[in-house]
C-alpha cells in the first residue's frame, strides 16, 4: 500500500519582498480559481497543498513569541509516496513555480545556482516533521482516487442504462462485474484493493498501556486543574466581537466550491507540564489514527481528508491544517458535537483557549467562545490547491467500497447492499 | 425550566398567526430619525406580543410587529459602537460575496437583479409586519397605519403582501408549513424529540449546547438606557437582544409551470402519455410528503388523501435505507430528524434540532394550487419566506447551504436539494440529479432544474417590545 504522506516547509522570507511574494502567491491563487492547475496536476501525486504566511507584522493577527522574528512562510501538501521523491518532482515537474516563489525568501538559490539538487537541498533543510496527521482514505493513492470514481460513474451508467426486471441481485452484480472486467480501462481491476481496517489488537494494547499508566495520569491531570487551569487566562470573546477586516479576508477564500481548508496558529501554554501534556496527547492521538480512525471519521467527523498538527519552534507553536468538505460552520460544528473532548486536550494547552476543566472538558463545548476562537486564531491561506473538489470523503471511501464489491464473489444480500451503493 | 417573558418577545416568532389570512410586510426607509423615532414612541404599545389570547378574551381581528436591518437601527441613531455587538451576518446583511456564494444567490437570482434589499436597491431599514384576518380588514389597518408614518419622516419603499392558500398550500401544491419545533418553555408541548432549547430562537436564554447565544451585548450609554436589561453576567452592559430575534425574509418565486412540466415529463407512460398519478408521485417523493401533507416516509406508495399534518415520526427505524423517502426529498434534507448522516438515532435528534428554524411562510401572488394538469398560474407566483433562529450562521445559513445547496449528503454525489438547492446553469461537466432510492437498483432522475428564483431578502433584528420602546428613545 503507498501510503499517503504530509509535508510541512517553513521558510523565512526576504524583509524587502512581502509584497512581491504576496502578489506571487495572489496571482496562483487566482489562477487556481480560473481552474488552472496544470503545473500540480503535472506531478501526479498531490491531493492538496498550499501556501500560508506566519509572522507578517500586517496580514496576520497572531502575536509571535519573540517579537523581532521574520515572516515566514509554510507549504504544506498531502501526497503519494516517500519523501524524497515528492521534493524531487516539486523540484523538477514545478521548478518554475518552486522559483518564482521561493526567489523570495531568505537563502535560496541564485538563478545561476538552481539545479535541481540545490532546490532539493534548500527545501529539503526547512523540511518539519510533523507531529500527528490524519488521512480520511488511508492509502488511495490520486491515481486511486480518479481511477475508482471514474468506475463509479461507468457502474452508474451501465445500470441506468440496462433493463433489470425480474434478475436477481446477485444476477445484477454478475452481470455488471462481467461488463466492467471486459473493458480495457479498467484493467486495473485485477489488482485487489487494500483498504486498512480497525486493529483490535492494536487497541487492547494501546487500552491496557492507558491502565497500565493511570496511576500518573490521574495525578498528572489533577495538577493541571488546580495548578495550571484555575490560572490560565481564558478567551472570552464572541464571533461578534472579532476583528472584522480578518473575518472577511477569511470568508474571501471560503465557500468557492464544496470543499474547504483551514489553517490555525497557536501558542503553546508556557512550562514543562503542558508540554508533556499536548505530547502524551498527540501521541494518544496518533495511536488512536493509525488503529481506530482508518475508515473515513476522525472521532466522528466524517467530512475530514487530511488533517495535521505540526509543532515548530522549539516546541513553542502549534500550526494545525486541515482539509474538508463543507462550510466552515458545518465543520468546526461537526468538532463540538463530535469531538470536544479531543480538541480540548490537545488546545486546552495552548494560551488563551475558552475554559477547560481537567484537561478535556469545559474548552470546545463552550460553543459560542469556541467558534470565536476558532476563527481567531485562524490564518488566511493565500494558496490552496484541491485535486478533487467534486469528491466527498465520503464519496472516496464508497468508491473504493463500490470497487471492493464489484470485485467479489457476494451473497444475494451482500449483492443488494453492493448495488444500494451505486 | 426557564420561562419565557411572553408579554417582552413579539408575537411573530412564537404564534404563526394563522388565523391571519392577509399580510402585508411594508418595507420603510427612514428618512427623518427624530420624526421617526417619535412614531416608534407611539407605535410600540400596539405590538402584539407573545402572550397567549386569554381563553374569554374576543379574538382580535389584526396584530402588528416590527423589526429592523442594521441600517435601520444606526438610521434611527444606534451609535456604531453599539451596532458592533450585533452578530456578523445581521450587520453584513444578506448580500456579501461571500454570502452569495453560501446562499447560491446566482444567475437570476443574483442579487444585482434582486427587487429589494440587493447592492442596487432602495435601502430597507424597517419592515412592518401587518397582518389582518381577512384582506381586506389588513388593507385597512395599514392604511390606518400609513396616515400615521406618512408625515413621520419614513418613506414607504414596497410592500409585500402574503396570504394563506387553501388547506395552506404552497403554489407548487403541497401543504406547507407543517413541521415547527416546539420551544421549550412557551406554553406549546410537543414530542420531546421535536422540542428545542428557547435559545435558538431567543436571545437571552439558553440554546441547544446549554449555552447563551450571541446576543447583543451593547455598553455604549444611550437613550433611555434602563429600559434596557443588564447582561446576565453581570457585566453592567445592557442586553439589547434579550427576548429578541432575528428575522430572514427571502421573496422566492416559484415558477409552477416548470415544476409540474419537468414531474410530467420524467413520469410519462410508455406511449409518452401523461401519467398524472405517477408525475404526483415523483413530486412527493423530492419534497417528502405528499399534496395533503401526509408523510410520504409513513405512505410511501399512495397519497391517503385525507389531510395529513402528522409530524411525530422519524427516519431511523423504518427508512433508513431511503427505500420510502429518498434521502434527497425536501423535507428529509432539511430536517433530518433521528436518521442525521449515519448517526445512531438519539445522536441524531441532537444534532438535528441544533439546526432548526422556525418558518412563517406566506404565499405571493394569485391564489393558484398547482398539479400535474393545473401548472400555469396567471402573473408571478411565490413565497414569502421567512424564519427565524437566534444564530443566523448556524440555523439559515445552515440549512441552506449544507442542506439544501450541498450535494454530497448521505451517500448522495450530485444531488441538491430539488427545491431550494439547484443550480440554475451547471459547469460543462457537473451533474444534478435526483435519486430514489429502490431495490435491486436506485432510479436517477437527472437533469434538475432550479424551480424558484429569489427575488429580494434581507436579514432583520426583531426586537422585545421593550427594546422598541427604547430604540424610539435614541432620537428623541
Amino acid at each position: 500500500m503507498t501510503k499517503q504522506n504530509a509535508l510541512t516547509i517553513i521558510t523565512p522570507i526576504a524583509k524587502d519582498k512581502y509584497d512581491d511574494l504576496f502578489e506571487y502567491l495572489k496571482k496562483i491563487r487566482l489562477e487556481l480559481e480560473a481552474n488552472q492547475h496544470e503545473q500540480f496536476e503535472d506531478i501526479g501525486t498531490i491531493h492538496y497543498c498550499r501556501w500560508v504566511v506566519i509572522d507578517h507584522p500586517h496580514r496576520t493577527y497572531h502575536h509571535t513569541t519573540d517579537e523581532s522574528v521574520k515572516a515566514k512562510l509554510v507549504f504544506t501538501s498531502n501526497y503519494d509516496g516517500p519523501k524524497n521523491e515528492q521534493i524531487k518532482d516539486l523540484c523538477t515537474k514545478a521548478a518554475n513555480v518552486i522559483d518564482a516563489i521561493y526567489c523570495y525568501c531568505e537563502g535560496y538559490p541564485i538563478p545561476s545556482e538552481r539545479t535541481p539538487e540545490s532546490r532539493v537541498a534548500y527545501l529539503d533543510k526547512h523540511f518539519v516533521k510533523t507531529t500527528a496527521f490524519y488521512q480520511g482514505s488511508p492509502g488511495r493513492t490520486l491515481n486511486q482516487i480518479r481511477n475508482e470514481e471514474n468506475l463509479r460513474n461507468t457502474l452508474k451508467k451501465i445500470i441506468e442504462n440496462g433493463k433489470w426486471d425480474n434478475m436477481s441481485c446477485k444476477q445484477i452484480h454478475g452481470k455488471i462485474k462481467h461488463e466492467v472486467f471486459a473493458m480495457p480501462e479498467f484493467s486495473w481491476l485485477k489488482e485487489k484493493a487494500q483498504v486498512p481496517t480497525v486493529n483490535y489488537f492494536g487497541l487492547i494494547g494501546l487500552g491496557i498501556i492507558l491502565l497500565a499508566l493511570l496511576p500518573l495520569i490521574i495525578p498528572f491531570v489533577l495538577i493541571i486543574h488546580f495548578f495550571y487551569e484555575k490560572n490560565d487566562e481564558v478567551f472570552m470573546l464572541k464571533r461578534s466581537q472579532l476583528r472584522e477586516g480578518q473575518m472577511k479576508l477569511l470568508e474571501s477564500y471560503e465557500d468557492l466550491n464544496y470543499q474547504n481548508q483551514f489553517s490555525q496558529l497557536v501558542v503553546m501554554k508556557k512550562g514543562m507540564v503542558r508540554l508533556i501534556a499536548i505530547k502524551a496527547l498527540f501521541a494518544f492521538a496518533n495511536a488512536l489514527i493509525r488503529n481506530l480512525f482508518v475508515t473515513g471519521k476522525l472521532m466522528g467527523i466524517p467530512t475530514i481528508h487530511f488533517a495535521r498538527w505540526v509543532m515548530f519552534d522549539d516546541n513553542k507553536r502549534v500550526l494545525f491544517f486541515s482539509n474538508f468538505d463543507g462550510s466552515w460552520q458545518q465543520y468546526l460544528g461537526d468538532f463540538i458535537d463530535k469531538s470536544g473532548w479531543g480538541l480540548t486536550g490537545i488546545f486546552s494547552n495552548t494560551t488563551n483557549f475558552p475554559k477547560t476543566n481537567f484537561l478535556l472538558t469545559g474548552g470546545a463545548y463552550d460553543e459560542e467562545h469556541f467558534l470565536a476562537w476558532s476563527r481567531s486564531t485562524e490564518i488566511p491561506t493565500e494558496v490552496w490547491y484541491d485535486a478533487y473538489p467534486h469528491l466527498s470523503i465520503k464519496n472516496v471511501n464508497n468508491n473504493t467500497r463500490i470497487r471492493t464489491m464489484l470485485t467479489q464473489s457476494l451473497s444475494e444480500q451482500c449483492a443488494q447492499d453492493f448495488l444500494k451503493i451505486i | 425550566m426557564e420561562l419565557l417573558e411572553l408579554n417582552d418577545i413579539q408575537g411573530y416568532v412564537i404564534r404563526g398567526y394563522s388565523d391571519m389570512l392577509y399580510s402585508r410586510f411594508v418595507l420603510l426607509e427612514v428618512k427623518d430619525p427624530k420624526a421617526s423615532c417619535k412614531w416608534l414612541g407611539q407605535l410600540w404599545p400596539e405590538l402584539t406580543n407573545a402572550e397567549p389570547t386569554p381563553f374569554e378574551a374576543p379574538r382580535k381581528d389584526t396584530q402588528l410587529n416590527i423589526a429592523f436591518t442594521a441600517n435601520g437601527l444606526v438610521h434611527l441613531g444606534l451609535k456604531r459602537d453599539n451596532l458592533k455587538a450585533f452578530c456578523a451576518p445581521f450587520r453584513e446583511g444578506m448580500v456579501t460575496p461571500h454570502r452569495t456564494r453560501l446562499m447560491g444567490d446566482f444567475d437570476s437570482s443574483d442579487p444585482l437583479l434582486w427587487r429589494w434589499g440587493g447592492p442596487k436597491n432602495e435601502n430597507v431599514h424597517i419592515v412592518l409586519l401587518v397582518f389582518g384576518k381577512d384582506e381586506n380588514t389588513c388593507l385597512n389597518y395599514y392604511e390606518k397605519l400609513k396616515q400615521v408614518y406618512d408625515d413621520k419622516g419614513l418613506q414607504e419603499i414596497k410592500y409585500l403582501d402574503g396570504k394563506t392558500l387553501p388547506e395552506n398550500k404552497e403554489h407548487f401544491g403541497f401543504r406547507d408549513g407543517i413541521s415547527q419545533p416546539v420551544i421549550k418553555g412557551s406554553g406549546r408541548v410537543g414530542s420531546p424529540d421535536n422540542t428545542v432549547n428557547p435559545g435558538e430562537f431567543i436571545l437571552g436564554y439558553k440554546n441547544n449546547y446549554n449555552v447563551y447565544p450571541d446576543s447583543p451585548v451593547i455598553d455604549h450609554e444611550q437613550g433611555e438606557w434602563n429600559l434596557l436589561p443588564p447582561d446576565t453576567d453581570g457585566s453592567g452592559k445592557k442586553d439589547i437582544g434579550r427576548n429578541g430575534t432575528y428575522l430572514v425574509i427571502r421573496q422566492l418565486q416559484q415558477d409552477v409551470d416548470a415544476f409540474w412540466s419537468y414531474m410530467n415529463d420524467n413520469s410519462k407512460n410508455d406511449d409518452g402519455t401523461l401519467n398524472t398519478d405517477e408525475s404526483v408521485k415523483l413530486a412527493s417523493k423530492m419534497i417528502g410528503r405528499w399534496p395533503n401533507g401526509a408523510p410520504v416516509t409513513l405512505f410511501p406508495d399512495k397519497d391517503p388523501v385525507l389531510i395529513n399534518d402528522f409530524n411525530d415520526f422519524g427516519y431511523a427505524k423504518n427508512d433508513k435505507d431511503g427505500l420510502k423517502c429518498p434521502f434527497g426529498s425536501h423535507i428529509r434534507r432539511s430536517n433530518p430528524r433521528d436518521n442525521f448522516e449515519d448517526n445512531k438515532r438519539k445522536e441524531s435528534l441532537l444534532l438535528s434540532n441544533r439546526h432548526r428554524i422556525i418558518r412563517r411562510g406566506r404565499m405571493y401572488g394569485e391564489t393558484h394550487v398547482g398539479s400535474p394538469t393545473n401548472k400555469t398560474p396567471n402573473g408571478e407566483v411565490g413565497i414569502i419566506f421567512n424564519c427565524f433562529n437566534a444564530d443566523i450562521n448556524r440555523q439559515f445559513e445552515f440549512i441552506q447551504f449544507a442542506w439544501l445547496n450541498y450535494p454530497m449528503n448521505k451517500q448522495l454525489y450530485n444531488d441538491p436539494d430539488p427545491v431550494l438547492g439547484a443550480k440554475e446553469n451547471t459547469t460543462l461537466d457537473e451533474q444534478q440529479n435526483f435519486t430514489i432510492q429502490a431495490c435491486p437498483v436506485n432510479k436517477t432522475v437527472k437533469g434538475l432544474p432550479r424551480f424558484v428564483t429569489v427575488k429580494g431578502g434581507g436579514y432583520f433584528f426583531f426586537p422585545a417590545v421593550s427594546v422598541v420602546r427604547f430604540l424610539a428613545s435614541l432620537s428623541a
